[in-house]
C-alpha cells in the first residue's frame, strides 16, 4: 500500500462546502465497503462542532487531531484558501495532504510546497483526483465504480484520462492496486519519481501504468528513476506549441516538453509508449508475459 | 497572460530597474510630440504578441527626419498575422555589451530558477544546447523574499556589479506580479549604465484577479464565450468539432482524431459538471467554428448524468452532425433520449473518432 490504507484515518477540509460534504458522502461509502477508516474528521472554520455525514466538524486541524487519530487529509477549499490548507495541515504534522483544489496560484503552490517539505510530510496535487487503493482506501474523487482489484499501479497527471485508462484496464481483466492523480498544474508536490519510489517497495504492484502530458519532463525523469516495469502514454501529440491545453501545466514552452521528445526520450529507457489509450491493457500484459 | 513589452517595461521602471526612454503610439502622428526626447536616432517596436517579430520585420529603425513615415509604415503592416495597433518608440541605445536574464517557475525543484549569462546576444536555447556551461543558475526558496547576496555574487560572475541588482529587482518582480516568467533580453550595458533593452513578464492566469488585471482584449469572440462559460477552449483548423471532460482525455480525443487520420478543428474542455445547459453552451460554441463539419462528444466520469448531456445536445439544435460517447450514470436514458433525437451514440472513443474521421474524409 502507498500512502495509506484502511486504517489510515482521513481528514477533510472545506468539509461543509458542497464539493466536500459530497465527497465525504463517496469516501465514505467506499470505506464502509472496504471496512476502512475513511474520513473521520471534517475542518471548517467557524463551523466546528456541526457535523457532514456523521463526521464531526472541527475549527481548526489541530483541534480535529486532538479527538482523532489521522494520517492523511483532502483539500476541497477555494484556491485562496488551499495553500494555507496545506501549511496548516503540514504544521499539524498530517503527513499525506492530498489537494483537490484547483486554479492555485503558482506562487502559493511553491511556498506551501517548500513548507511541507521542511515539515517533512508529502503533498499529491493540487489540481488532482487524488488515489484510490483498491479495496483499502479512497482519499479523493475517483469513481469508484471503474475499479477493480489487482497489481497495476496507475500514475497520471489528470483526472478523467485516468478513468478511461482504469476504465479499459478493469474491461480487460486486469485489475489496480493503487491510482494516483498527481495534479494538471506545472508545479506538484509528488512528482512521478516521487510516487514511482513509493511503487518499487509496494510488494502489491508489479508494473505501473504512467499517464503524463505535454509539458515539463517529469515523466521522463519518473521513467529514468525505477525499475519497475512500466507501460506509459502521452496525451498532447496534437497540441499545438505555446497554447495552453486545458491545464495549467500542459503547455509546450520554448520548444520544450512536447509530446513526441518526451515519447522518443520513453522509448529510449526502454519504456513502451502506447498511441492509443485502447492499447495499454494488451501492452501491460505483454509486460507481465516478458517479465515473469 | 502576457504582458506586452511596454506593460512589462513599466513594470520593470516601478521597480527601479532602468529601462530606455520609450513612448507608447496607437498612430503615426503621435510620434512628433515626442521627436524631441527621442533623439536623432531611435527604434519603432511594434506591440504584437508574436515570437519573433524582429525577423518578422516588427522592429524598425528610424531617425528624427523620416520617424514619422516609418511609424507610418509599421502601423499598415501585418506580422505573422496580426494588425500593428500599438507600436513603442524607444530610444536607441550605444550597447557594450549584452546579457540575458530570466527567472521561471521550475518544475523539477518546484522553486524560481535564475538563469544569467554574460554570453547575451543570440538564442538562449542555442546556448543552452550548445555552451550549457557558460549559463549559470541558481534555485531560491519561494519561502525567501529575497535573493541573498551570494546567490548574486554567484550568478554575476565578473559581469558589472549593478548586473547584481537588477536580478535582485527582478527577483521582487517574479514574486510580488506572480510571474511564471520574468526575462530581460537583452540586459544591456551603456555608457550611461545598464539597462533593460527588451523584456517579457508572463503572469500566472490563476492570480489575474489579485493582480487586478483584466483579460487580454485580443481574445476572439468564440474565446471571449468560452471564457464566460468556463470552458478551457483552443481553436485548430481541422473539420472535427471536439468537447471532452477533462484536460487529459480531452487531449487524448484530439490526439486520436490525428492517429486515424483526420483534423481536429478545435480543443474544448467542459471540465466538471456537465450539466444541460453547460453542454448546449459547448455544443453551439464548436458548432460556430467555421471548420466544423461533424462534432465528437466524448464525456467519461463517475458523476456526469448521461440525461443531461443529453439534453444539452438536442437543444442546442445545431446543422452538424454529432456524434456522442458518454459514460457515467443513466446511460440507458442518455442513450434513449440521443436516438430519440437522431444522434448516433457509440461505446468507445475509438468508435466514435473512426466515424467522424469517416464522415470528413
Amino acid at each position: 500500500m502507498i500512502y495509506g490504507d484502511r486504517n489510515t484515518g482521513i481528514l477533510v477540509q472545506g468539509a461543509t462546502g458542497k464539493q466536500g460534504e459530497f465527497h465525504i458522502g463517496l469516501m465514505n461509502a467506499y470505506a464502509q465497503k472496504v471496512g476502512g477508516r475513511g474520513v473521520v474528521a471534517g475542518v471548517t472554520p467557524g463551523k466546528g462542532g456541526q457535523q457532514v455525514h456523521g463526521v464531526p466538524v472541527f475549527n481548526t486541524v489541530k483541534d480535529a487531531m486532538k479527538e482523532h487519530d489521522i494520517g492523511a487529509a483532502v483539500i476541497f477549499v477555494p484556491a485562496g484558501a488551499a495553500a494555507d490548507a496545506i501549511m496548516e495541515e503540514a504544521n499539524a504534522g498530517i503527513e499525506t495532504i492530498v489537494c483537490i483544489t484547483e486554479h492555485i496560484p503558482v506562487h502559493d503552490t511553491m511556498k506551501a510546497l517548500a513548507y511541507a517539505k521542511m515539515e517533512g510530510v508529502q503533498v499529491i496535487g493540487p489540481n488532482c483526483p487524488g488515489l484510490l487503493s483498491t479495496g483499502e482506501v479512497k482519499m479523493g474523487i475517483m469513481p469508484a465504480g471503474l475499479f477493480s482489484r489487482g497489481n497495476v499501479g496507475v500514475i497520471s497527471r489528470s483526472g478523467t484520462l485516468t478513468y478511461e485508462v482504469v476504465d479499459e484496464l478493469t474491461r480487460a481483466g486486469i485489475g489496480q492496486s493503487t491510482v494516483v492523480g498527481i495534479g494538471g498544474d506545472p508545479v506538484i508536490g509528488q512528482t512521478f519519481v516521487d510516487v514511482l519510489e513509493r511503487f518499487e517497495s509496494d510488494p502489491r504492484t508489479k508494473a505501473v501504468v504512467l499517464i503524463g502530458e505535454v509539458g515539463g519532463n517529469l515523466e521522463e525523469e519518473g521513467a529514468k528513476s525505477t525499475d519497475i516495469p512500466i507501460v506509459s502514454y502521452i496525451a498532447g501529440v496534437s497540441a499545438p506549441p505555446d497554447k495552453r491545453m486545458g491545464h495549467a501545466g500542459a503547455i509546450v514552452e520554448g520548444g520544450e516538453g512536447d509530446a513526441r521528445s518526451k515519447i522518443a526520450r520513453l522509448r529510449k529507457h526502454g519504456v513502451p509508449v502506447a498511441s492509443r489509450v485502447s492499447e495499454i491493457p494488451e501492452m501491460v500484459r505483454e509486460l507481465f508475459s516478458c517479465h515473469c | 497572460m502576457k504582458l506586452r513589452e511596454y506593460e512589462a517595461k513599466k513594470v520593470l521602471r516601478e521597480y527601479g530597474i532602468p529601462v530606455p526612454a520609450g513612448f507608447l503610439l496607437t498612430s503615426a502622428g503621435d510620434l512628433a510630440r515626442h521627436l524631441d526626447e527621442l533623439g536623432d536616432a531611435f527604434v519603432l517596436k511594434a506591440q504584437v504578441d508574436v515570437g519573433g517579430r524582429g525577423k518578422a520585420g516588427g522592429i524598425l529603425m528610424a531617425d528624427k527626419k523620416t520617424g514619422t513615415a516609418t511609424a507610418g509604415e509599421l502601423f499598415k503592416k501585418e506580422i505573422k498575422g496580426l494588425p500593428v495597433k500599438e507600436v513603442l518608440a524607444e530610444q536607441r541605445l550605444a550597447i557594450q555589451h549584452e546579457y540575458y536574464l530570466s527567472i521561471t517557475v521550475d518544475r523539477s525543484t518546484k522553486q524560481p530558477l535564475i538563469l544569467f549569462t554574460e554570453a547575451g546576444g543570440v538564442e538562449i536555447e542555442v546556448t543552452a544546447r550548445e555552451h550549457p556551461e557558460l549559463i549559470r543558475k541558481a534555485v531560491a526558496n519561494p519561502l525567501m523574499h529575497e535573493l541573498p547576496p551570494f546567490m548574486l555574487r554567484e550568478l554575476i560572475g565578473t559581469a558589472p556589479k549593478e548586473i547584481g541588482q537588477v536580478i535582485s529587482k527582478l527577483y521582487r518582480v517574479f514574486l510580488e506580479k506572480d510571474a511564471l516568467l520574468a526575462e530581460i533580453n537583452p540586459l544591456v550595458t551603456t555608457p550611461q549604465g545598464v539597462f533593460a533593452a527588451d523584456a517579457k513578464i508572463i503572469v500566472d492566469d490563476n492570480a489575474l484577479g489579485r493582480q487586478g488585471i483584466s483579460v487580454n482584449s485580443d481574445l476572439t469572440e468564440r474565446e471571449r464565450d468560452a471564457e464566460k462559460y468556463g470552458f478551457s477552449f483552443v481553436e485548430l483548423d481541422g473539420a472535427i468539432g471536439v468537447i471532452g471532460n477533462g484536460a487529459g482525455l480531452t487531449m487524448a480525443t484530439l490526439d486520436l482524431i490525428e492517429y486515424y487520420g483526420g483534423k481536429a478543428a478545435n480543443f474544448l474542455d467542459v471540465g466538471g459538471g456537465a450539466e444541460s445547459e453547460r453542454v448546449m453552451h459547448a455544443v453551439r460554441l464548436v458548432a460556430s467554428v467555421p471548420t466544423v463539419r461533424v462534432i465528437v462528444v466524448n464525456l467519461l466520469g463517475g458523476i456526469t448524468k448521461c440525461d443531461e448531456v443529453a439534453k444539452g445536445i438536442i437543444a442546442a439544435g445545431i446543422s452538424q452532425k454529432v456524434i456522442v460517447r458518454l459514460a457515467g450514470t443513466n446511460e440507458a436514458e442518455g442513450r434513449r433520449l440521443l436516438e430519440e433525437g437522431g444522434y448516433e451514440m457509440l461505446d468507445t472513443m475509438d468508435l466514435v473518432v473512426k466515424k467522424a474521421v469517416a464522415v470528413t474524409a
